[in-house]
């Protein structure tokens, strides 16, 4: 491995000298970004296996016709909460841990906006998704699909407390996911270095705006569909009461208003580590910058104008299924144009072809896939033979798996020396992406066929000689390929923490100013600020020939109202804020707290069906007030 | 890198070898839901619409992947290469590529209109009118022009139109035939409509249907066929389907009513040629079952734990079945009026709140439960002395003795024994 020879920096394997806490509680105290960062990286992967082993068990049982591994409700459980999962749980989070780690390192600030709200949104996460998880140990897990489609949601067709884990851990987790989005919204507003312009900001912290941005326009829609939901299932509304004439579509709209951006949520902070990735292995720089921000832009806007794609079946009518059909079309164009892109970056570059490099140009390969069948489908007619047969779960999963996952790991294996301080070991990371290349395909391929060839989705069983068996024998197999990848992957990332080759700040020859400090960063970040004059400025430093064309602004041009500026250079000391003289904000628990209170004051109302309305109105009162007065600790304690 | 290029096209081969081995192993079978044909108008126009797509999408796909690799291929780093020239982009080369999703999209665009606005008009005025209702978890089909009500086997005469009113009477579903045409949702408080014409060629079709959208515990056991018949056929099979039950005080009046009919005029009888049956003797028209084919047949296998003698099913008697069935003293054992109706007996409930199949003429079909068994009598008492196990959720009532029930969360006291459940069989296989 050529990138391991580079020598150890002399601060290496001294991390923890850096004046920095160790242990238990520096973690539940913590609001530094990276160990929140950490945190999100740690509990997404261990729920990315636990959807993992859901679907697992699926494939187990749709094995062969007839299966009788698990049972229907068992089944309906496992596929509710494996999309459940995968989405809140799993690829949203990933996505959060990189805007936590990266996003300060790349505009060059010492934190984010708001540390404190920061480790609220993680702890939020945390016990929202153990809410919701917890239950399958007790066969009461959701079962009404990650769509939730009314009225299979509501009380006369979904008594039990399945259902009510599902609306109430939805809510818990939008709380999360906004107070996270307006943290990354201001701090990438305020916070960046001198110099860096917006359309100087990497493209990974550029494609992550534009995500919380989605975050914050998309989550109001289905809260709102799950407070009707929740009124309905607690407190006798009938907002989706069909007794009462309740029309099942406002759910289905509401939903995917939400539903539709989420998948351009999922998928644009993998697209923004591509974009990282590929230029650094390419030893060029991103093709068409700011193409690539503005169909970002594009791609997030036209996100909100498609969802009705998801229910060409529904009878909407001739005209609305057109319009949502041109929309649909249109949003090809900007996604087109990021694969041009990506593509036009290698182009005449020096491929070096690492883990997380084999990864990026994998999301580019496999995502082209998912947007093929995606035109398909854009088109009604098309899409009543394609609608809700497993044509659609191959769809969705070369854009999930083979656009977010692939580029989520590519991204894992290209900012794990940054975390660590340390190498991922490329064996066993070749090993891990063979198996997830050759599985995923093998799982999914064919899925096309099966689906059109007649299998209806989120059947937990089918008859014998459908014509269905072979596919279905391929994508148990692949899975379990899959899951062998998933266990190496595993083991690399917790053994690498100790014996990985130790990693220099410039970890791979990128661009960023991520790398100009050390591995794993101080807690600081910055030890002074650095003042940016182009989009790259670590290449500026290291190879001004690569930036020669682009335009810089010299510093005496600039404004710096920052004393402590300095040119960007590569920090090699590694001093404790305190020498330094770098206010940190206090490590606190409240956040944590406050996040424990605020999850069983929502979680409480299941009590409603479980024990009695009494009993969950105490609880609820109770955990209320211990919220309001940890919320007041947490505003009248010193930020620093 | 100091691995050579061959291991790393290893993995790749293998792949390749694959796919091809994948698509070797599936062209020996045959896919009897295969929504690629020509079964119906509203299929072929879905088809040319696919086939567009499906071109446009393979020239993309192998443009792009083919560029893909190319790339990896040629500009793989080599060993002290000079730094690449450093492009950051041209806007020429941008705007071509922004253009090209652009052209590939309008010949799609333009006949996905049209289509779209050509497969939603209203249908024909002399469509044949079929009503469709959803139910957790089995089809109801009813003809209204034929006072019609039947269940989980749809007839349909081959090159006439036919106009679907889609509606639920519980959650939503998806009415969907692979092998004729696309899927149309089942909305609650909405009417939906789905028409086309199945090809007058198909006079013996027969076609797996099924429910694709998500409708709880037993989703996926709620399946339907469709037969296509010829006109005639299916006019004999409408005219026997509205008649009254076999053994039914109606049936019997009517046969009585046409023996002395018969009786009172036998010259004018005589002087028809060929004189035409009674309504309730006409044996009508069922599809028969050696042109079924082996994927419209179910298999779903008995669920463990649940036996029934053979030996009782042979001395199952018709009469005390229908006895039981019928006479009000057995309604605390054997309600089973409260939730079907059999044209012709005494009526609990009548179709539209009817939880259950109508029974008139269960015999004349082929498969029950959803299209998850076949009609025959082991299956039947299978299902009546635990249909909560043969087919999971079902609001169907568990009869055996002794069985557990979870709607009572209790073992059955009052319901009936296996030897009973033979009777009721046997009268359930003579409503043909």
């Amino acid at each position: 491995m050529a990138t391991t020879a580079a020598p150890a920096p002399a601060y290496a394997g001294s991390h923890a000298a850096g004046g920095e806490q160790t242990g238990l509680w520096s973690w539940l105290a913590t609001v530094d970004h990276k160990r929140i960062g950490t945190l999100y990286l740690w509990t997404a992967l261990f729920f990315f296996c636990v959807g993992g082993i859901e679907a697992f068990i699926m494939r187990l049982q749709l094995m062969q016709p007839n299966g009788q591994v698990v049972s229907a409700e068992v089944f309906n459980q496992l596929f509710t909460m494996h999309g459940t999962t995968m989405i809140f749980l799993v690829v949203m989070p990933l996505s959060a841990a990189f805007f936590n780690f990266l996003i300060p390192l790349q505009i060059g600030a010492r934190d984010v906006a708001f540390p404190r709200l920061n480790a609220f949104s993680y702890w939020v996460y945390l016990f929202g998704g153990l809410f919701m998880t917890l239950p399958i140990l007790f066969n009461s897990a959701p079962n009404g699909g990650w769509f939730g489609y009314a009225p299979l949601t509501t009380m006369q067709f979904s008594g039990g407390l399945n259902i009510d884990f599902w609306v109430l851990g939805l809510q818990i987790l939008g709380v999360s996911s906004l107070a996270a989005a307006f943290n990354f919204i201001t701090t990438i507003i305020n916070m960046r270095a001198p110099g860096m312009s917006l359309m100087r900001m990497p493209i990974f912290t550029w494609m992550s705006f534009v995500v919380q941005f989605l975050l914050v326009l998309a989550f109001p829609a289905i809260t709102i569909a799950l407070f009707f939901l929740q009124f309905d299932r607690f407190f006798g509304t009938q907002f989706y009461e069909i007794a009462a004439g309740a029309d099942p579509l406002l759910w289905q709209h509401l939903f995917w208003v939400f539903g539709h951006p989420e998948v351009y949520i999922l998928i644009l902070p993998a697209f923004g580590l591509a974009s990282e990735i590929l230029p650094t292995f390419s030893k060029k720089p991103l093709f068409g910058y700011n193409v690539m921000v503005y169909s970002g832009i594009m791609i997030g806007f036209l996100g909100f104008g498609v969802w009705a794609h998801h229910m060409f079946a529904v009878g909407m009518g001739a005209t609305a299924d057109t319009i949502f059909s041109m929309a649909t079309m249109l949003i090809g164009i900007p996604t087109g144009v990021k694969i041009f892109n990506w593509v036009a970056t290698m182009w005449g570059g020096n491929l070096k072809f690492t883990v997380p490099m084999k990864f990026a140009v994998a999301l580019v390969a496999l995502f082209t896939i998912g947007g093929i069948s995606g035109v398909m489908h854009s088109s009604p007619p098309t899409d009543l033979q394609q609608t809700d047969t497993y044509f659609i779960v191959a769809h969705f999963h070369y854009v999930l798996f083979g656009g977010s996952i692939m580029g989520i790991m590519g991204g894992i294996y290209f900012y794990y020396p940054k975390m660590v301080g340390r190498y991922m070991s490329e064996t066993l990371g070749n090993w891990h992406f063979w198996l997830f290349f050759i599985g995923m395909n093998m799982t999914f391929f064919p899925m096309h066929f099966s689906g059109m060839l007649g299998m209806p989705r989120r059947i937990y069983t089918y008859d014998a000689g459908q014509g269905w068996d072979t596919f279905n024998l391929w994508s148990s197999i692949g899975v379990f390929i899959q899951g062998l990848g998933l266990v190496i992957f595993v083991y690399n990332f917790l053994k690498s923490r100790k014996s990985g080759a130790v990693a220099p700040n410039d970890a791979w020859g990128a661009g960023t100013l991520e790398w100009s400090i050390p591995s794993p960063p101080p807690e600081y970040n910055f030890a002074q600020l650095p003042v940016v004059t182009s989009r790259y400025p670590l290449w500026d430093l290291k190879h001004p020939e690569m930036t020669a064309d682009l335009t810089h602004s010299a510093p005496d041009q600039m404004v710096i109202t920052d004393s402590h500026a300095v040119p960007v250079h590569e920090e090699t000391e590694r001093k404790t804020a305190h020498e330094l003289g770098i206010p940190m904000p206090f490590p606190t628990i409240k956040p944590l707290f406050a996040a424990l209170f605020m999850v069983l004051m929502v979680g409480a109302l299941v009590l409603v069906h479980a024990i009695s309305m009494q009993v969950a109105v105490a609880v609820m009162i109770t955990c209320a007030a211990l919220f309001i007065g940890t919320i007041y600790g947490w505003l009248t304690s010193p930020l620093e | 890198m100091t691995r050579s290029p061959h291991r790393r096209l290893g993995p790749a081969l293998l792949l390749v070898a694959g796919i091809a081995l994948a698509l070797a192993a599936c062209s020996t079978q045959s896919y009897p839901n295969s929504s690629f044909t020509s079964n119906s108008d509203l299929n072929i126009d879905i088809n040319a619409l696919w086939d567009r797509v499906l071109i446009m999408g393979t020239a993309v796909f192998i443009f792009v992947e083919g560029l893909l690799i190319y790339v990896i291929v040629r500009y793989r780093a080599k060993p002290n290469a000079p730094m690449p020239k450093q492009i950051h982009g041209s806007h020429t080369l941008e705007i071509v590529w922004t253009l090209i999703p652009v052209l590939i999209l309008i010949p799609i665009a333009i006949p996905t209109v049209k289509t779209i606005f050509k497969t939603q008009a209203p249908a024909v005025a002399d469509a044949l009118q079929v009503e469709v209702y959803g139910h957790q978890w089995w089809w109801e089909f009813r003809y209204p022009a034929y006072g019609v009500v039947t269940a989980n086997e749809l007839y349909l005469p081959a090159g006439k139109t036919v106009n679907f009113t889609l509606q639920t009477r519980d959650v939503l579903h998806s009415f969907w035939t692979p092998g004729l045409a696309g899927k149309r949702d089942l909305i609650s408080n909405k009417v939906n409509h789905l028409w086309y014409t199945p090809d007058k060629t198909l006079t013996e079709g027969a076609f797996n249907g099924f429910c694709t959208e998500y409708c709880g515990s037993s989703h996926a056991n709620m399946r339907f066929r469709v037969f296509t018949v010829s006109p005639e056929n299916f006019e004999k099979w409408a005219a026997h389907m509205k008649t009254p039950a076999a053994g039914s005080p109606a049936a019997l009046a009517a046969q009585a009513a046409a023996d002395s009919a018969a009786k009172k005029a036998p010259k004018a009888a005589a002087m028809v040629p060929t004189p035409a049956p009674a309504p309730a003797m006409d044996a009508g028209y069922v599809f028969p079952v050696e042109k079924m084919g082996a994927h419209t047949i179910p298999r779903t296998p008995y669920p463990a734990g649940l036996t029934f003698d053979d030996n009782l099913l042979g001395q199952g008697d018709a009469a005390r079945g229908r006895a039981l069935l019928t006479n009000p003293a057995n309604m605390g054992k054997a309600a089973c009026l409260t939730c079907h109706v059999i044209t012709g007996e005494q009526a609990y409930v009548n179709d539209d709140v009817a939880r259950g199949p109508n029974l008139t003429h269960v015999a004349s079909r082929h498969t029950f439960a959803g299209g998850l068994f076949p009609l025959d009598a082991a299956h039947l008492a299978h299902w009546i002395k635990n249909a909560e196990k043969m087919k999971p959720g079902t609001p169907m009532t568990v009869f055996g003795i002794g069985q557990y029930s979870p709607l009572m969360k209790a073992n059955v006291t009052v319901g009936l024994t296996d030897a009973e459940i033979a009777d009721v069989v046997a009268y359930l296989l003579t409503l043909k």
